[in-house]
């Protein structure tokens, strides 16, 4: 696409912001796992999956049209699959974490909510407000800047080394929650009473 | 079952960085029908099904006094 370069550079900016927000919601979550000893349900691990496949699409989008993988793709191609990808992980997300929102929300016997809160709101509820400000971040994005479409070189050096390092620290915190999982749940059922394998 | 999963995860991304777009691609999807699968196992509950009974919003019936005008 040739337009100016300013609006993609916004765009691209959008993009990064919202893979940076989620990266620091997922360390958060490792943080409190390891630093606090606060064990995971099955259905918050299913919302760290939901978040990683957005952060994937994020990253396609972020790459299409200046490496490999955007002319493997097609240029406008590899944009467009990463958006897809990215809404479709945004919605899983809300589905867990409503349904799980409304799985605890009458405290009884046996059902509470996991972990301590933050800002009065328990993790699942994060999560469906983190999963409306992806759609909304989207919506949004769509609405200033129209289809998605490729970078072509916008942004420069630093948003390209921003989105490099962004990249690989998500691949390493994937593969620790991967390893963290191993440790818990073993390859059985998980559970929230200690590690397995520990 | 959530070990294949993070397994599958991570796998895509690594692909992804190696550059194999559609490898990775696929062990997305493959991770998605998977978080689907056990999504719907972990809510189903034998005696309730995916209901929620535990959620009441019926209204309380109230009994209004008649007009006579």
């Amino acid at each position: 696409m040739t337009s100016s370069p300013l609006p993609i550079v916004l765009d691209r900016l959008i993009l990064l912001l919202m893979l940076l927000a989620l990266a620091g919601t997922l360390t958060a979550a490792m943080v409190l796992q390891v630093a606090f000893g606060e064990i995971p349900c099955p259905l918050c691990l299913l919302q760290r999956v939901a978040m990683f496949g957005c952060c994937f699409g994020l990253i396609q989008q972020l790459h299409a049209g200046e490496s490999a993988h955007g002319l493997e793709w097609g240029l406008e191609r590899g944009s467009e699959r990463g958006s897809g990808l990215a809404l479709v992980f945004a919605l899983l997300l809300l589905v867990i974490s409503g349904r799980q929102t409304l799985l605890d929300i009458v405290p009884r016997p046996g059902h509470a909510y996991v972990g301590s809160a933050v800002l009065g709101l328990h993790m699942p509820v994060w999560s469906v407000v983190i999963a409306l400000a992806l759609l909304l971040g989207f919506a949004v994005r769509f609405a200033l800047f129209g289809a998605p479409r490729t970078a072509g070189g916008a942004g420069g050096a630093v948003l390209h080394r921003w989105v490099r390092g962004l990249e690989f620290y998500v691949v390493l915190l994937c593969a620790l929650n991967f390893v963290a999982v191993i440790l818990q749940c073993g390859l059985d059922q998980c559970h929230t009473s200690g590690y397995r394998l520990l | 079952m959530m070990a294949g999963i993070f397994a599958a995860l991570t796998a895509a991304f690594l692909l992804n960085v190696a550059g194999w777009g559609r490898l990775a691609v696929f062990c997305l999807l493959a991770c998605l029908a998977l978080s689907v699968g056990l999504f719907l196992w972990e809510i189903y509950s034998p005696e309730y099904g995916f209901r929620m009974p535990w959620l009441q919003v019926e209204r309380e019936r109230t009994v209004l006094p008649i007009w006579r005008g």
